[in-house]
């Protein structure tokens, strides 16, 4: 089932592409400020994270300046939020289409996650800029962002394929996605750092790969520290095995969705 | 050598309607297995490498419900469904057009969704926007498109893919009277290259000309397979079974009346109904009272969905009918109609309101009598005075 799968997917790579290049060209069609929407959600939240955690709850941000620090965490949290919240809705959003043409659905979900993508390669520019203003001094570790960065993506594909099929069946998926993800924001490093976490939850706090792969991410880039191998490697089987239980629960319920939409 | 092939498939689908705004979480749990629908029983049939296969049945028998299967839109509940080859399925002309993106952009977007690639849709692109004729309006966005052009470009692109099996539901009876031929030159094209089609529609001329093979569907069940000719023949005679009646009067109170059938009787030794040869058109009727001022209709239409002629009781003087089964003969000396198929709505109206009516409820074949040259047979004769 697998390998057929993937294989079905490569005939349609050039759908992705497409349904990713639909997402993006009409997100800014008649929008005034149009690419800028990608920079100016993650700015916005840099602003009011740093006016609220680091001036009025006085967060401590390991001696970075707050708006770096919380910058640096925010852009992988927005491509993963953003994504996931766009992926739950993706397949009955294109209902109509569910119900009269057939190709592999997952390219739905998967558009969403490539445009978010897209987003956060703008959104990279403002962080780079702002890393020159603080004068950040990169070292080779900073490489290790790429494929932190890459399993992120997986994961945040394994999820969207879970949420956007459980969506065809159950429509309170998406009522309750804002939520989880308010949730889901707060149990990850993005607005204090990792070492504030009371070690007694620390074990269960870092079953989430999300929160490792975020703390990873800013350490490497802002510390110039390597990663922590051991907490990457868990991460990483977490993602596989999510991964693998996605797909396969997706191509079982992506049989009968068009009888649900 | 099989290129599709269906194993005694059935096929359920669940309704989960009636649910107001009381309607808690509960309920859903306990009602998910009370309604549900067999769209299909039991259904086996091949269809063999380069045939024609058409499919007909009255709303609700199933067809759609094949085409869905067959293009792996949905899965079977029982039974297994055998694919060869590549395979596109028009159900629907221009669904996946985003309104906002121009008509180029949305060839590039309708073609990916059909599965091209985009390297053999930039190759036929231009030939696209030819046959569907809107080069005056492809880089503008679609939102600002007629139906029409929505409707022609849709197909234009569908007309272009190359597939092994091409499923058609419906999608002839697009644009004016050109496009529609300029549809069936590329239908017969891939039919003559040697394509497997599988076709449903309602253009019963069309599926005789296009089709090697016929299936009749009802209820979800596989009644007959054989010649067009004859299976259109037992669809024929299946009659008003399926066809909704539309009323005009208080649908609460009780039918006053209904249409129970119509049919067409040669009117001449021959067997069928030809040009140029008298025909009665019968329409039985049920009156469930007596009922003043009646008048009854039989309106006839080309496949086109044009209306050719009507067949009427005179509206000034309305006839009385008794309470019961009733018949109304109209007869026609020589009948003008060209060879083919016509579509037929029967209604029984009452001064102003409609009291039954039935759409597409049946089709009348004439065949070939007298010759016709033009668009309908002139009956005439002639004679020589020399002077």
């Amino acid at each position: 089932m697998i390998v057929s799968g993937i294989k079905t997917l490569i005939d349609y790579a050039d759908l992705l592409y497409t349904m990713t290049m639909l997402r993006l060209s009409v997100r800014y069609k008649q929008s005034l400020l149009g690419w800028f929407w990608a920079v100016l959600q993650p700015l916005a939240l840099m602003i009011s994270y740093t006016a609220i955690f680091s001036r009025v709850a006085k967060l401590s941000s390991e001696g970075i300046p707050y708006p770096l620090f919380v910058l640096t965490a925010l852009l992988p949290w927005v491509f993963f939020s953003s994504a996931i919240s766009g992926a739950t809705i993706g397949i009955v959003h294109y209902g109509n289409l569910v119900m009269k043409v057939y190709f592999p659905r997952e390219i739905l979900p998967l558009s969403y996650i490539a445009a978010s993508l897209f987003d956060f390669c703008i959104a990279s520019l403002m962080l780079a800029l702002l890393m020159l203003y603080y004068r950040v001094a990169l070292t080779w570790n900073a490489l290790y962002a790429l494929p932190i960065f890459g399993i992120l993506i997986v994961f945040t594909s394994a999820v969207s394929l879970i949420v956007s099929a459980a969506q065809v069946r159950m429509r309170d998926v998406s009522m309750a996605m804002p939520l989880v993800l308010q949730v889901l924001l707060f149990a990850t490093p993005v607005v204090y750092p990792l070492q504030s976490v009371p070690s007694n939850i620390r074990r269960i706090y870092l079953m989430n790969p999300v929160a490792v792969l975020i703390d990873s991410f800013r350490r490497v880039l802002l510390h110039g520290d390597s990663p922590n191998g051991a907490l990457l490697a868990i991460a990483s089987a977490i993602t596989i095995l999510t991964t693998v239980l996605a797909y396969i629960s997706f191509k079982t319920l992506e049989a009968t969705m068009a009888d649900f939409i | 050598m099989f290129d599709l092939k269906f194993q005694n498939v059935s096929k359920r689908y669940f309704f989960t309607g009636g649910s107001g705004p009381w309607h808690l979480p509960w309920h859903s749990l306990r009602s998910r297995q009370k309604s549900e629908i067999w769209a299909l029983r039991n259904v086996s049939f091949e269809v063999e490498e380069g045939e024609a296969v058409g499919i007909v049945g009255h709303n609700g028998a199933g067809k759609s419900t094949i085409l869905k299967l067959l293009s792996s839109i949905t899965a079977p509940t029982l039974g297994e469904v055998s694919i060869r080859g590549r395979l596109s399925a028009l159900v629907e002309v221009g669904s996946g057009f985003h309104p906002e993106l121009t008509g180029r952009e949305n060839i590039y977007l309708n073609g990916s969704i059909l599965g091209m690639r985009r390297s053999e849709i930039a190759s036929k692109v231009e030939s696209i926007i030819e046959f569907a004729g809107v080069q005056d309006h492809i880089d503008i966005a679609m939102k600002k498109y007629s139906s029409g052009m929505y409707l022609r470009l849709g197909f234009s692109i569908a007309a272009h893919l190359d597939p092994d099996i091409l499923l058609l539901d419906e999608v002839l009876a697009v644009g004016d009277a050109a496009f529609q031929g300029k549809c069936l030159n590329r239908i017969s094209e891939l039919r003559a290259a040697g394509r497997t089609i599988v076709l449903i529609t309602h253009d019963l001329a069309a599926l005789v000309r296009l089709c090697d093979r016929a299936m009749l569907l009802d209820s979800g069940k596989l009644i007959m397979t054989g010649p067009p000719r004859k299976i259109i023949d037992e669809y024929l005679a299946m009659g008003f079974a399926g066809v909704e009646s539309l009323t005009t009067t208080d649908p609460a109170s009780e039918k006053l009346a209904e249409c129970r059938g119509v049919s067409f009787i040669p009117g001449h030794s021959g067997e069928s109904i030809q040009t140029g040869y008298p025909m009665t058109a019968r329409l039985t009727y049920f009156a469930s009272r007596r009922l003043a001022n009646v008048g009854f209709k039989i309106s006839l239409y080309w496949p086109s969905g044009y209306l050719c002629s009507e067949l009427a009781t005179s509206a000034a003087s309305g006839i009385n009918l008794s309470p019961g089964l009733g018949m109304v003969e109209f007869y026609c000396p020589v009948l003008p109609f060209q060879p083919g198929w016509y579509r037929v709505d029967v209604a029984l109206e009452s001064n102003e309101y409609v009291i039954d009516k039935r759409q597409c409820c049946a089709t009348l074949r004439v065949d070939p009598g007298k010759v016709v040259l033009g668009d309908f047979y002139f009956e005439h004769t002639w004679q020589v005075i020399e002077k």
